[in-house]
């Protein structure tokens, strides 16, 4: 295991923090007071090359591996404060890039993998439903073949980028009696008659990423669409769902560790009692604390994204590195707050909105209980 | 038209102003002022005002990191002097005129200075070495005449001031001049297959020796806390006696 990089990896990783620094850090703080997604930015991640770094360059991508793809999103996290929009990356590229890679037809990659990469595209996907969240395969959204297209019907909730994106990859089943057998995922394109993603959700965190409840009443979806097989859909969404926990956290690493440098910059600045606070122990063991988390999380990021890269069985690792970071950046955050006093928990000092950001990565991709279900399962128990 | 841009690898600025960071060790970038002049060249022959651009610097091998940049930018070719050495502005302004006489451009466009040594001088000395006008510090620039003139608009204290020269010119750029592009991912992967021109002193048929030496380079002096005057007299004084600024 290598995690060396290469002069052209490092040419890479340099230019996304470089990139991230001077593009996209804009107007931050008014885009979380007000809900409002960074389109503009988003095209600049599009035209620069982060939504293709997986994607094969036949598909209009950069065709990197999975332990520079995450190299590169922590690079992108480090750099960029905007934690809404790179949810929203992260929800396009697990959800809807990935499952077209691996399991898109011929003509749906070429028709939709290069808008998805150069940023004219945003995609995502409705799996949650009001009553299946955790327990995601007893999903009530029904598909009904008609000749040559597919009706769908039911409701999704927690749909990430719903509300702006040119496609979702929608989960239903087309024969309840198979029960997860009959989960079968879908393209839908915005315009669809009988789909509706207009219905915003407001939230505490990653305010800037907009999320939908939305409605599919008999809407109509061509056969060609149809993404994998039919009943495929459980398989698939699970794929998606181990690249996605090993992945999603990538930039949260990033935003770890430019939170450390934020608070020992403070640490030695802010005098009391005639020291730095660093000085004082209370304070620098929490510094310590977090450094140490920082470096664990990274490690584990690399780990996977080199197994993954290896063609290793990932499941158990993916599970463990988004169980891990999500608590890791919780209490960064928080000790973040802490540390700044009574300034951390004010908004011109872009520490409080890290905490309501990083809090959503214990309920995204799997509660954090589920995720330890699924290791406890995988260790024997 | 052709079109000779400068550049200079420079240590990050905003690297070497982080806590902790130096210029020792720093990651290097293209000097911010050459970017400023690569993108002018850039736009100048998006609209159809040049048709070739060279890239050309000075430095180590380690310096084609920012070799690969400048073309992922959008040079159509690429020159590298190899030369490890601390060079004073007038070695620099002798290599660039043996280059310049090579490539036989109509302009050279480069940084006003480089931000990590500040001279301000290698446009300047290029331009009296090969006898033709200059515009430096300039903050716009626009072709007249069938490309055979450039007016520029110069940055000076005493405000802004409009100039023409013939070509051939050299011209140098301020930081207004325009906001250079980013480079791509996409744009950084094919410039890894564009080859770079890598020439030395010697293939010039020149014998370069730096006339400066670096004795040490140190952090300027922290700066102390300000002190509150309670009248205007006490004000004045200070700044007379003191500050000896009046």
């Amino acid at each position: 295991m290598d995690f060396s990089w290469s002069e052209q990896q490092r040419e890479l990783l340099d230019a996304v923090s470089r990139f991230g620094r001077e593009q996209l850090n804009y107007d931050v703080i008014e885009n979380d007071r007000n809900a409002v997604f960074n389109h503009e930015a988003w095209k600049k991640c599009g035209e620069f090359g982060i939504q293709g770094l997986l994607v094969p360059p036949e598909y209009g991508g950069l065709g990197q591996d999975p332990l520079t793809t995450v190299a590169a999103l922590e690079r992108l996290g480090y750099a960029c404060k905007d934690n809404g929009l790179l949810f929203s990356i992260n929800a396009h590229m697990w959800t809807a890039v990935i499952p077209l890679v691996f399991n898109g037809t011929e003509t749906q990659k070429r028709k939709y993998l290069p808008g998805l990469c150069n940023g004219s595209l945003i995609g995502g996907n409705a799996m949650s439903e009001p009553n299946s969240g955790s327990d995601a395969f007893a999903l009530a959204t029904t598909a009904t073949r008609q000749g040559d297209k597919y009706l769908l019907n039911g409701s999704k909730i927690f749909c990430t980028n719903g509300p702006i994106a040119d496609l979702l990859v929608v989960f239903a089943n087309v024969d309840k009696s198979r029960g997860q057998d009959g989960i079968t995922a879908f393209v839908v394109e915005k315009g669809t008659p009988g789909f509706d993603p207009s219905h915003k959700i407001e939230k505490m965190g990653v305010r800037t990423s907009p999320m939908a409840e939305v409605f599919f009443e008999n809407c109509e979806v061509p056969a060609e669409n149809l993404l994998g097989k039919e009943g495929g859909g459980a398989f698939l969404f699970t794929r998606s769902m181990t690249w996605e926990r090993g992945c999603i956290l990538a930039s949260a690493v990033g935003s770890m560790q430019r939170l450390l440098e934020k608070c020992i910059r403070y640490a030695n600045e802010r005098k009391q009692g005639g020291h730095s606070i660093g000085k004082y122990q209370l304070v620098a063991t929490k510094l310590v604390d977090m450094k140490l988390r920082v470096e664990s999380a990274r490690h584990m990021l690399y780990h996977y994204g080199w197994l993954a890269g290896h063609r290793k069985a990932v499941y158990l690792e993916a599970a463990m590195t988004k169980l891990y970071l999500a608590d890791a950046w919780v209490k960064c955050a928080e000790d973040a707050i802490q540390i700044h006093g009574g300034y951390g928990y004010m908004t011109e000092y872009e520490v409080e909105r890290e905490l309501r950001d990083a809090i959503g990565a214990k309920l995204y991709s799997g509660t954090s209980e589920i995720q330890r279900n699924i290791i406890a399962s995988l260790i024997g128990l | 038209m052709k079109i000779l841009v400068t550049f200079k690898s420079v240590p990050d600025p905003y690297e070497s102003a982080a806590p902790g960071g130096s210029p020792a060790t720093a990651k290097s970038v293209i000097n911010p002022f050459d970017e400023i002049a690569i993108e002018e060249a850039l736009r100048i022959r998006e609209r159809g005002e040049a048709t070739e651009i060279v890239g050309l610097t000075i430095g180590p091998a380690a310096v084609e990191e920012q070799v690969r940049a400048a073309i992922a930018m959008g040079l159509d070719r690429a020159i590298r002097i190899d030369d490890s050495r601390a060079l004073d502005p007038y070695a620099i302004a002798r290599i660039l005129r043996a280059v310049v006489a090579k490539e036989a451009p109509e302009v050279v466009l480069m940084g006003k200075q480089a931000v990590d040594d500040d001279s301000n001088q290698v446009g300047q000395m290029l331009a009296g070495l090969l006898g033709w006008p200059q515009a430096t510090f300039i903050s716009k620039i626009e072709f007249l005449q069938n490309q055979t003139r450039a007016r520029c608009t110069r940055e000076t204290d005493a405000g802004l001031e409009i100039i023409e020269i013939p070509f051939p010119a050299i011209v140098t750029t301020d930081l207004r001049l325009n906001e250079p592009r980013y480079v791509s991912l996409p744009g950084l992967m094919k410039a890894r297959k564009k080859p770079i021109e890598v020439q030395s002193c010697d293939d010039l048929g020149l014998k370069v020796e730096p006339r400066t030496k670096v004795v040490a380079t140190e952090r300027p002096p922290k700066r102390s806390a300000g002190v509150r005057v309670e009248t205007v007299e006490e004000l004045v004084a200070k700044l007379k006696e003191e500050a000896r600024v009046i």
